[in-house]
């Protein structure tokens, strides 16, 4: 079958794809985008985790065919999709608090993190709490940092999108 | 002034490609290679009687099919012991696929290459392989009583036995005024790292050239055992290792069956041939850690003082010996933490079952070893209502003994002689920094409440940066760039930052300037691995070394071109300059030009370099006799001993009076690993380490039937914590320099894991007041022992034990 | 295997209707695990994400009628009032990513005896909403559960809805753990007092092969509950109520835990809920009577 979305802003198209195919598989063997990672293939690392139409989902779990016609945004596409930005915030975040070692579960987390400082933050809700980060980030494994600087990331990435939310109010 | 970089917070240089997806790993590589699935044993002890592959012939896409059938040669062999050790009876290893016998489940029998991994899984499903099952061999205890023995033309399921002692423990035990003894049991965990295993082989048919990229913790070992499985020249294979997803132990066994049958088929085939492991693959075909059984008898004097320790192993190293017995030594030796044991006399068994394979998983055997010494160390303040702390103060080596020999022969086969270290100091560190002394009052008022909360504390002491050597190069290019090579491998430990760090101090130039490449053989091919805690100990020491070599030769050249004395001069910034004269200098880029003479000028900048541009001194060869053409320079470090890094950590646990549940209230860490070299990657070192431990102690187990069916084999059975799970960490750092290594730093990347599975189980010992001797602790398991407490199947904690903080009172 | 689309709920019938062993798909969430691991190779997938309807609940009578399809998330975040129970068992999910995909006719649809829905489902006495090409039907959560993955739902069937009844009085569920995350429960419970027909409703999982109720339990709460005043309840019984819903339970021994300690946590589950939902009862009591 084929399977058309959009990825990153930018439309793409898999032909021959296999109905029992997952998102993951065409992201990373069909469309050169190996930023999203397989670790288990069910849904308990969030290594692949992306943007499905605005919301995040283990890539692994969606069957390509479902993806048809929508919108999808990975690791690769974080930083201003327009162009412009090096790092998006979150990333910058991450390169700071020394959140990455190996970096195998960072896109997943990268994502997961983008989403909740967009969930908060960036709409003016203020900064989410420790126990708030570490709920949000739990569906995401990490076998190296032991996820404090990981939670430091998230909470300077929050704290900053507040501070511009709040400085843009004034 | 440029800043010093070593023992500064340095942002990480890896992380920019990793935080945008740019990330190359293994199974990132190789897009136009075929796929190679294996079919793997279901049962844990069997003979192979036939394996029928007709069905998977009309798989299209099929490109081979591979039995130890087609294996000739060296492959067809035994894989290799790594590390032979007399004490070692009957050394088995495994084939690269399966001769005959399987030894547990998941190990390799068939292997399918196809044009995607896809095509591959469904020929492998297509598949039948007759088998005889045999009886299988589970658990520690099994292995023991040997009434089912894993390897053919075996008596028994001992794979070595080793005693070691110092001075006469069963004697100063016997004339000890108190004795106790102890029976203990670690169950198994593994390093899961979140990326599998992986390899990549590209052969070159006509320069009959080998590429091999493999997620591997050692790409010299992996080179000269993969060269000699397939009868090349060590100079016909190369083994790159790209971004590498997590090791913690379990990628430094090498070579892998895959990661030899792998590249012999892409030669076979002329093709590129690419397999990455799966989740389940990893859980049950990969490697495994911890299992042991310990009985320690100690006897100690009425202060708590050790007079003599005899602790008795089990060692479970499941079906085969590839590693040797590395893991049980560590734990025989490093057992003896920061305490004098008196006497000594420890005694293990490793031996073979029908399960996974056990090799090192960070801390390898410490943490064992450690459990069974603090365990010990509670028992000893229960026995006499002493303090634990005061018991553990009263056996400290003290400072002033320093160096300090236990009399023992490490995992390196050298001394074990600590080098330096201070616990006295970093016991009041961690007392300081949990509270210990004003515990008492927080627990009687939680009690008071009807919450049951305790506190615990553990201490260790890590041989890290073990021999035998580790290479530095380091090249200036004309540009005045700086290339720096290690052949220790990476896999996120932050070693290209913190090479970085050491070579920008050394030579004075920039960071920015600097590109590090570790685990390259092309770069650096003589080289160990990474395990022990050794990366920054060795390849710092290497590059620190060869930095300064380089920076002699720039100087030397720079005076010659200067009109200078050398040793007046510095480098600052990437400009070799005179002390005190800034303005009389040149750039190192400059100093590469003028150390390269050169026929042919191919810039501007060259023609310094060449014939006819300068004065030149006809009494001398272009190049002298003793030096050689370029600005770099390559050394090796090759330490005298092992450096001792050592570190105490204590937790507050609270754990539910009904339903059992274990919630950690603070974990807190004084580490001492001498220097720091970046103070950013070694607290991440520490925070992953301590998650680790975290989860061996409550979450994380290999669960084995009695069939040798690995039971929670995914990450939805196996529990690895996530970020709500494990706890904030509070560290405070010791630092007491190695003095066996230029840089005096000790190694980092083990520490935080050791002391988990003792420190939880002595503060939840002393939140319930029953001895927990056995670790992981679910609540389910919490809940069963609390029941046997309370028929009366477990003693009570003597008196003043479970009263912190109180000594003797 | 063939991936089918329907754009429509009467092409998602017919389509089941021709295919009685394609497999509906939704979030994904079990489905996908078992192709990706090789567990399950159906003939056919009918992709149900593009039926428009079964994402979206509204008020049905007194109660809610809730789309099989509405993510967890969806719960979560608006039907906290409405269903208390089943928003706090869809709180406690797996993970946000889980919880943005998987639905409460996944997990009907599933049938684990671990799925988070189901004890919420059956101590408020909801309603599946079984449809064909033939018509519909509704069979109560209670009477849905036969035994290991094994429901009143027959293979030409979709799951289109489950009606919640309006809470008419305090509602809780709790779960017990190795994890707190992506946790499949060791044990949980749910337990609903119903104020107007005077009766205590209760959900267990995964304490037994298929999703179960503590009916002895239900009846001794009834009786012994104060429904007038809310007044807290003797610790004896408290105590009885703990032990019969844990006698209700039909545990094993597993990799999470025994069946002896599932029994025990599970009766602690029970007593906590029970005392609180009293508590609830008194506070809320002019809003619930």
């Amino acid at each position: 079958m084929r399977v058309t979305f959009e990825v990153n802003g930018r439309p793409v198209t898999a032909d021959d794809v296999w109905a029992g195919e997952s998102l993951l598989y065409v992201l990373r063997e069909r469309l050169g985008l190996p930023g999203s990672k397989n670790a288990c293939e069910q849904g308990e690392c969030g290594s692949c985790t992306v943007y499905l139409d605005g919301v995040t989902v283990c890539a692994c779990m969606v069957a390509a065919g479902q993806a048809h016609g929508r919108r999808v945004r990975t690791v690769e596409g974080l930083s201003s999709p327009g162009g412009g930005q090096r790092l998006d915030a979150v990333q910058e975040a991450f390169l700071e608090a020394g959140a990455v070692q190996c970096g195998f579960c960072t896109p997943g987390l990268l994502v997961q993190a983008d989403d909740l400082v967009g969930r908060t933050a960036r709409r003016g809700l203020g900064v989410p709490g420790d126990a708030e980060i570490r709920e949000h980030l739990a569906g995401n494994l990490c076998r190296c940092t032991g996820y404090e600087a990981i939670v430091e990331a998230v909470r300077l990435a929050a704290e900053r999108a507040d501070a511009a939310v709040r400085g843009g109010a004034r | 002034m440029a800043t010093r970089m070593f023992g500064m917070p340095v942002q990480r240089t890896e992380d920019e490609r990793l935080i945008t997806g740019k990330g190359g790993y293994l199974d990132d590589l190789g897009a136009g290679a075929y796929a190679a699935a294996f079919v793997r044993s279901p049962h844990a002890h069997a003979r192979v009687r036939d394996i029928d592959v007709t069905g998977a012939l009309d798989v299209e896409g099929l490109v081979a099919v591979y039995t130890h059938e087609d294996l000739s040669g060296p492959m067809a062999e035994p894989l290799p012991l790594l590390i032979p050790h007399p004490a070692i009876l009957d050394g088995r290893t495994p084939y690269a696929l399966a001769k005959e016998y399987v030894h547990y489940v998941g190990e390799p029998v068939v292997m399918v290459v196809a044009r995607d991994r896809y095509v591959a899984e469904d020929a492998v499903g297509r598949i039948a392989v007759d088998y005889e099952t045999l009886d299988p061999v589970v658990g520690i205890e099994a292995a023991a009583r040997a009434e089912r023995v894993v390897h053919a033309g075996m008596s028994d399921n001992v794979a070595a036995h080793l005693v070691q002692e110092v001075g006469d423990a069963r004697a100063a035990i016997a004339a000890a005024p108190n004795r106790i003894e102890l029976d203990l049991d670690i169950e198994r965990s593994a390093c899961t790292p979140m990326e599998g295993r992986g390899v990549y082989a590209r052969w070159d048919g006509r320069d009959a050239m080998l590429r091999l990229y493999s997620s591997t913790q050692t790409a010299s070992g992996v080179r000269a055992a993969v060269a000699a499985k397939l009868g090349l020249q060590l100079g016909q294979v190369e083994v790159v290792v790209p971004d590498v997803g997590g090791g913690f132990g379990v990628k430094i066994v090498h070579p892998w069956p895959e990661e030899l049958m792998v590249p012999w088929a892409a030669r076979a085939l002329g093709h590129e041939v690419k397999w990455a492991e799966d989740r389940r693959e990893h859980f049950t075909a990969a490697a495994h850690e911890r299992a042991q059984r310990q009985h320690v008898t100690v006897g100690f004097d009425d202060e708590g003082r050790l007079l003599g320790l005899d602790v008795d192993i089990l060692h479970d190293n499941g079906a085969y010996l590839p590693y040797g017995i590395i893991v049980p030594i560590v734990t025989s030796t490093q057992l003896l933490g920061p305490y004098k044991p008196g006497a000594y006399r420890v005694e293990f068994r490793s031996l073979y079952t029908t399960t996974a394979i056990v090799t090192p998983y960070r801390g390898a055997g410490r943490p064992q070893g450690v459990f069974a010494m603090e365990r010990t160390m509670d028992a000893i303040a229960a026995h006499l209502g002493m303090d634990r702390a005061d018991v553990r103060a009263a056996n400290f080596i003290q400072p002033e003994e320093m160096p300090y020999d236990q009399g023992l022969l490490f995992q390196d086969g050298r001394p074990l002689i600590y080098d330096s270290g201070d616990y006295p100091a970093s016991l009041e560190k961690i007392k300081k920094l949990v509270g210990w002394d004003d515990f008492t009052a927080y627990r009687d008022a939680a009690r008071a409440e009807g919450r049951k909360v305790g506190i615990g504390l553990a201490c260790y002491v890590e041989g890290t940066g073990p021999g035998p050597y580790e290479g530095g190069h380091v090249q200036v290019e004309t540009s005045g760039k700086v290339r720096v090579a290690t052949g220790l491998t990476t896999q996120g430990q932050g070693h290209q930052t913190a090479l970085a760090q050491i070579v920008a101090d050394e030579l004075g130039v920039p960071m920015s300037d600097i590109s590090v490449t570790t685990g390259d053989t092309r770069r650096m091919p003589y080289s160990v691995g990474t395990f022990a805690s050794r990366g920054a100990v060795m390849s710092g020491s290497a590059v620190a070394l060869a930095a300064r070599r380089l920076k002699e030769k720039a100087l030397r050249i720079a005076a010659d071109a200067l009109e200078a004395d050398a040793e007046d001069l510095e480098i600052v910034d990437g400009r070799v300059q005179v002390r005190g004269t800034p303005s009389a200098g040149i750039e190192l880029g400059t100093v590469a030009v003028l150390s390269n003479p050169l026929r042919y000028a191919f810039d501007e900048a060259s023609k310094a370099a060449t014939q006819f541009t300068g004065a030149a001194d006809y009494t001398r060869p272009p190049v002298a006799a003793d030096d050689e053409p370029g600005l770099e320079g390559t050394d090796f470090y090759s330490p005298l001993r092992s450096t001792f890094a050592s570190g105490m950590h204590a937790v507050v646990v609270e754990t539910d009076p009904e339903t059992a549940e274990i919630r950690i209230l603070r974990y807190c860490v004084v580490h001492d690993c001498g220097k720091l070299v970046n103070p950013l990657i070694v607290e991440g070192q520490v925070h992953g380490g301590v998650a680790q431990g975290v989860a061996g102690a409550l979450y994380e187990r290999m669960e084995y039937d009695s069939g040798g069916q690995l039971l929670n084999a995914s990450f939805m059975d196996f529990l690895m914590p996530y970020a709500s799970e494990v706890p904030k960490v509070e560290i405070d750092h010791l630092e007491t320099p190695s003095p066996l290594n230029p840089l005096g730093i000790k190694g980092a990347g083990e520490a935080g894991v050791i002391p988990g599975a003792a420190v939880i189980a002595a503060a939840v010992e002393d939140a319930e007041g029953f001895a927990i001797t056995r670790m992981p602790v679910s609540p389910s398991e919490l809940f069963h022992l609390r029941r046997r407490f309370d028929k009366g199947g477990i003693a009570p904690l003597p008196g003043a034990y479970s009263r912190t903080g109180e000594a003797n009172a | 295997m063939e991936f089918l689309s329907p754009a429509t709920w009467e092409e998602a019938l017919a389509a089941k209707s021709e295919r009685p062993d394609a497999v509906p798909i939704m979030g994904g969430t079990d489905v996908m695990v078992e192709i990706n691991f090789d567990r399950r190779r159906p003939p056919a997938l009918i992709d149900l994400t593009r039926v428009p309807g079964l994402r979206e609940w509204r008020a049905d009578g007194d109660g809610v009628r809730l789309g099989a399809g509405v993510p967890y998330t969806g719960i979560v975040d608006a039907l906290g009032g409405a269903a208390p129970a089943l928003a706090a068992a869809a709180r406690s999910v797996a993970s946000p990513q889980i919880r943005n995909r998987g639905s409460v006719g996944g997990n009907l649809g599933g049938a684990s005896p671990a799925g988070d829905a189901h004890p919420p489902l059956l101590a408020t006495d909801a309603v599946v909403e079984l449809a064909s090409v033939g018509g519909v039907r509704r069979v109560p959560a209670r009477e849905f559960y036969l035994g290991p993955r094994r429901t009143a739902r027959r293979d030409d069937e979709l799951i289109a809805a489950v009606l919640l009844p309006a809470p008419a009085g305090p509602q809780r569920f709790a779960k017990v753990g190795t994890r707190n995350a992506m946790v499949i429960a060791v044990v949980s419970f749910a337990l609903a007092l119903d104020a107007r027909s005077r009766t205590v409703g209760t959900g267990i999982g995964s304490a037994g092969p298929t999703p179960l109720r503590a009916p002895g339990a239900e009846e001794f709460a009834a009786a012994e509950f104060d429904w007038e005043g809310g007044a807290p309840l003797p610790e004896s019984a408290v105590h009885r109520f703990g032990e019969l819903v844990a006698a209700a339970a039909r545990p094993i021994d597993d990799v999470r835990g025994s069946a002896g300690y599932r029994r025990h946590a599970l009766a602690v589950l029970a007593r906590r809920a029970l005392a609180r939902a009293a508590a609830d009862y008194r506070e809320g009591g002019a809003r619930c009577a």
